[in-house]
Order: C-alpha cells, then structure tokens, then sequence
C-alpha cells in the first residue's frame, strides 16, 4: 500500500492552505488593532484611550481631577500632573509600550499598556 | 484504505490542535495598596476563576508581610517594625516568626556588605525621607538634610544594638535613638518566601511584581502541553528623555530581576536632584548609577545586592558579582554608559 494517495495530498494541500490562510486572517487582520492605556482608578478600569501617534492633548478622569495624564504625538502617555506628595507617577516618564505601567499612590490611579496585537515576543513586564 | 482515511483524520486533528489549542488565557492582576509600590501578578490559566483563585492567596500574604515590615503605620493586633522602633530603648516587642527570619537574613547580608546594606540606618534614612517629602511638596523651600543631623543620627546605626531572641521571638532595639529601616529588602524577601510557598504547594508557573522586585515561577506555560517558555521582563531605559523606551529585554525561568533606578524617587534642591538610595558612607545619595539590574535565584538577595552595589564603585561591584556563583548584574551609569557582569548578556533577548 501507498504512503499516500494523489487525493491525500491534494487535501493535505488544501489543509495546509487553509491553515496558513486562517493563521494570517487571524493575525493580520483581527490581531492588529492597536495600543492602549487602560487607566484605573481603585482597581476600577475607568478609561482606555487608544494611543494613536499624531494626537497631543492633556486630560484627567472625572473621579481623580487633580491628576492629569498628557497624551503626545508620539504615542505615548505621562502623568504631568498630581497632588501627591512624592511625585513619582510624573517622574514616571511617558509610557508606550505594552507591559509598562506608573502609578499614583497617593491617589489610588494606575495606568497600564496594553495591546491587542497577537505579539508573542513582547515582554511580560517592564520595569 | 483505512489507513489512509486514519493519516487525513491523524493530520486533520494536528492542524485543528495546532490552529485552536486549549492555549491558556493571559491573566494579570494588580494592587497599589502593599509595600508603597505596584504589585503585578501575571499568569496562564484556563479560567478567570483560577487565577484569581492564586492571586487573591498572594495579595493576603503579601499584605501580612506588608503590615508586618510597615516602618509607618500601626495596625491592630500586630507587632510590626515600626513597634520595634518605638519601643527603642524601652522594651523587647514580642514578634511574628517573619520579622525575626527578616532580621536575621539582614544580619546576614550586613555581614556579606561590610555594614553597607544596614537595617539598622533607619536614623538616617528617615532624615532623607522627611527632606525629601517636604521638599516635594514645597520646591521653592526644598532643602537638603544638614550634615551634623546626618552625622549624629549616623551614631545610632549599630546592628549589634539589634537585639534578636530567637527562643523568645523578640526584638529589642538598646539605643533609644535608632530605629530600623527594612526598605532595602523587604520586597525581595516577602516575594521570594512567597515564591518558595507557592512552589511548595505545585505552582509550576506564575510571575509576580512587587515594584522593581520580580520573581517568576517556573517559565510560561501557554498551552496544556506543559510546555514552557521564558519569562520575558523588559527593562526600561532610566533616561526618561530618551525615544528609546526599553534598555533591553531579559528572557528567565524560576529566577529573580530586581531594578533599582533613581529616576523616580528624588527630589530637586538647587537644580540638583537628590535621589533615595543612601551611602551609608558618605550618608548621601550614591552618585555614580542610574540603574542597577540584578539577576539571581533568590529575589531577597537580589534585593538588599541591588542596593549595596549601587553605592560600590563599578569595579569593586563587578569583582563581588563575578565572585557570587549564579548572580549577575547590569550597571548603567549617570552618563548612560552600560557595563555587565560576564553572563549577563546571555539572558538578554535578540531583538
């Protein structure tokens, strides 16, 4: 008996296509999407801005108003602003890359990194 | 022909696996309240339910080392350091096992140091912490620590006046006028008994935060497999003016990171800017780093290791790295300048 057959091969062909087709459907199309900055306010997810380059403007969240975030062309956020006595949130610097993270203390404001792009390779943490 | 009908279902059910595996979900908890600092944890798991199952066991115990190792605040039916410290002079303060294991690992490490990782420089350290909160609260006014308030508190530095009774489980502190500061280890010590606990119980795999203090467990399993993959812990760059945000990325398995940088805690006093990590030396900040990275098994060592080598010329700090079996170390200095220890860059990541 063969190992196998024409009509084998011509499905694991197609198998194969269909594979690969998927897998880049998967992570082309419905994998790149963005990246964002999640913002909590006592664990409490109460923003997500997404930080597209080109777009610089200054905000902060209803629920903690002395603290203010800048967004900046380049895509990347910073604490600017706080109330806090230590100031470590803006000595933070600008966040942009998946993993990183700064928080406010004092005030109970945490912000994070976050994308939906299907990046393997992307560090866990930064810190 | 059975056979060959088995040899597309066999293959069929391969690609299926390979396309749409069982691969765990992505967790990843955080808690600002423990350690004046931003715990993470990170983990693999099948459900939400069982990930929070284990973070929720860390976040209990890491507030109890928390509460216990606290210099500032009390709490109710605990003996903590800060008890400790204000009974100086007093009275020896009956204490969890914890504090004493604490204790006697920092009594160790002063040993290894030369005296210069000290808990018992809380004198010191408290003086920097008061200028510093105020003068970040007020710039104008900032002002630095004067030299003869250094220098007296200094003499009240001695780990002999740490009094530790193993059988009675108290600490007594004989010189009224000192007072311990656990800062420079604390994290790394509460996250590497932790790790050593959850290991115990079969934890294969988990990564866990406590500010600079990473610890990971095993390496990622992303599948039901077992299979496991590195940890991959990227480092940022303390120059926060620069585009380049990351330093480089470190790729560890069952090992400890520790950071200590000094890009955030500081404070500005004449366009100067005065961070927190203090020579025991010179009673000022250690002028020469801006960053210091320590890989090693246990996250406590590497902890209290960071810090000392922060305030040891270069050479001095790579001559105790190379001579430590399984530690290695990254200093990057005020002019950005990069220097490691011989196997360091084996763990760092090919971009």
């Amino acid at each position: 008996m063969k190992f196998a057959g024409k009509r084998d091969i011509v499905i694991i062909a197609i198998l194969v296509l269909a594979a690969i087709l998927s897998w880049v459907l998967y992570t082309d199309i419905l994998g790149k999407k963005g990246t964002y900055a999640e913002i909590y306010y006592r664990s409490e997810r109460v923003k997500t801005v997404a930080l597209t380059p080109g777009r610089e403007e200054s905000f902060s969240i209803p629920q903690e108003p002395d603290v203010v975030f800048r967004l900046y062309e380049d895509g990347s956020i910073a604490f600017v602003r706080s109330d806090c006595p230590d100031q470590v949130c803006v000595h933070s610097g600008k966040l942009s890359l998946a993993g990183q993270q700064a928080a406010c203390l004092p005030n109970l404001v945490y912000v994070k990194i976050v994308s939906d792009k299907a990046d393997p390779d992307a560090p866990d943490l930064y810190i | 022909m059975k056979k060959r009908v088995s040899f597309v279902l066999a293959l069929l059910v391969m690609l299926a696996a390979g396309c749409g595996r069982a691969a765990a979900t992505r967790y990843q908890a955080q808690f600002l309240q423990l350690f004046d600092t931003v715990t993470t944890i990170v983990g693999y798991a099948d459900t939400e339910a069982q990930f929070r199952e284990i973070s929720d066991q860390i976040r209990k115990q890491l507030e109890q080392y928390h509460q216990l190792y606290d210099i500032y605040h009390d709490y109710e039916g605990v003996n903590n350091i800060k008890t400790i410290n204000d009974n100086a002079g007093i009275a020896p303060v009956a204490v969890d096992q914890r504090i004493i294991d604490l204790l006697l690992f920092a009594r160790d490490i002063h040993g290894q140091t030369g005296g210069k990782v000290n808990v018992a420089m809380g004198s010191v350290l408290s003086l920097w912490h008061d200028y510093r909160e105020a003068g970040t609260e007020d710039p104008a006014e900032a002002e630095l620590p004067p030299m003869e308030l250094l220098q007296g508190a200094a003499g009240h530095t001695s780990i002999e006046a740490v009094l530790i009774d193993e059988e009675a489980s108290t600490v007594y502190l004989t010189d009224p006028a000192m007072s311990l500061d656990v800062g420079a280890m604390a994290k790394g010590y509460a996250v590497e008994q932790i790790a050593r606990q959850l290991e115990s119980e079969g934890v294969q795999s988990l990564l866990l935060s406590v500010g600079g203090n990473v610890r990971a467990i095993g390496g990622k399993i992303l599948n039901q497999d077992n299979q496991e993959f590195y940890w991959t812990i990227g480092i940022q760059n303390p120059d926060k003016t620069s585009d380049q945000a990351e330093l480089f990325a470190l790729m560890i398995e069952g090992l400890s990171v520790v950071s200590s940088g000094v890009y955030e805690r500081y404070y500005t006093v004449n366009d100067i800017r005065y961070h927190h990590i203090i020579d025991p030396e010179t009673l000022m900040p250690a002028g020469r780093f801006a960053q210091v990275t320590l890989i090693c098994p246990d996250s406590g060592l590497a902890d209290a290791l960071s810090t000392y080598i922060f305030s040891l010329p270069a050479e001095e700090g790579q001559r105790l790295i190379e001579s430590m079996d399984g530690v290695e170390a990254c200093w990057v200095d005020s002019e950005g300048t990069v220097l490691y220890s011989s196997g360091f860059q084996d763990y760092i990541k090919e971009k």
